[in-house]
């Protein structure tokens, strides 16, 4: 990777990787070696918060597609939720 | 470890059952408890001077809380997420009724819950890279969000991106996200030259 990618990938590491006291001192030592790297580390969770409200936007619209096509107008949802427990109660008439 | 590998080491705990059940099919198991959960939270909303579109606001609130925590692993499953999502959504509901109480006249479009991670309003960085974040392209997007979200596996990432490899869409992903800071700081940079000149 490129020397720019490698430094998202520590940074990411630091923001989202596994707290452990070992990388608390190394990015204590990076940071006084990398006088850019503490606004660089805050502005990348910026980015990630921003991913996650995506994310969840994209989410809802998933979930008010589900809606619809369950109970929306004209996916006569209620209509094949119906037909199946018909089926079913047949099937389990019919195994009688 | 994989969704359909996770699946197969028995047995899992409910919460990693649904946390592996959604990483496997999202749209399938979304669905699955919608149609079985949403029919008992709209009954107790309507019965509680709520309307079917507060029940579906609420409902998809609590969903979204369930759906983040299982993925991240923080979700204590003591019943059926069924069970989970009722309390949820009972308990959103009679905060806005609260709400509603101390402000009649606002809708619920607008509410903020304590349950949900993240209080929206108070997110305006994030907000202003949420922007960035639809305009970068369809690919990237679809990986970021997948990625940092919706917690997918990059292996899963890699076959339906059609990348090579793991590393491939790992390298993908690192130059989606220098492309979304590029944008922001662009962004920064114009908004600081417009304060200062």
């Amino acid at each position: 990777m490129r020397p720019e990618l490698t430094r998202l990938q520590l940074i990411e590491q630091h923001l989202l990787g596994p707290a452990t006291p070992a990388d608390a001192s190394a990015w204590q030592l990076q940071t006084l070696l990398d006088p850019d790297l503490a606004a660089d580390a805050a502005a990348q969770q910026q980015l990630y918060a921003g991913l996650q409200l995506a994310g969840r936007q994209q989410l809802r619209q998933e979930l008010q597609l589900i809606h619809r096509q369950l109970y929306g107008p004209g996916s006569a949802g209620w209509l094949r939720g119906a037909a199946a427990g018909l089926r079913s109660l047949f099937k389990r008439r019919f195994r009688r | 470890m994989t969704a359909a590998a996770a699946s197969d080491t028995a047995p899992l705990l409910p919460a990693a059952r649904l946390r592996a059940a959604l990483l496997a099919d999202r749209a399938a198991t979304l669905t699955q408890l919608y149609r079985r959960t949403f029919p008992a939270v709209e009954r107790h909303v309507r019965r509680h001077g709520g309307t079917a579109a507060d029940a579906q606001d609420v409902f998809q609130d609590a969903l979204i809380v369930l759906y983040e925590k299982a993925l991240a692993e923080t979700l204590t499953l003591t019943a059926t997420p069924g069970t989970f999502l009722v309390a949820v959504s009972r308990n959103l509901w009679r905060r806005e009724l609260q709400r509603r109480g101390q402000h009649p006249t606002a809708e619920l479009t607008e509410a903020h819950f304590d349950e949900l991670p993240a209080d929206e309003s108070e997110a305006a960085p994030a907000l202003a890279v949420l922007d960035y974040v639809q305009q970068l392209g369809e690919k990237c997007r679809s990986l970021l969000i997948g990625f940092y979200y919706h917690r997918q596996p990059l292996e899963q990432l890699a076959a339906a991106h059609q990348y090579g490899s793991v590393r491939s869409a790992t390298v993908q992903k690192f130059k989606c996200l220098e492309r979304l800071r590029s944008a922001v700081r662009a962004a920064w940079a114009r908004t600081t030259d417009l304060l200062t000149a």
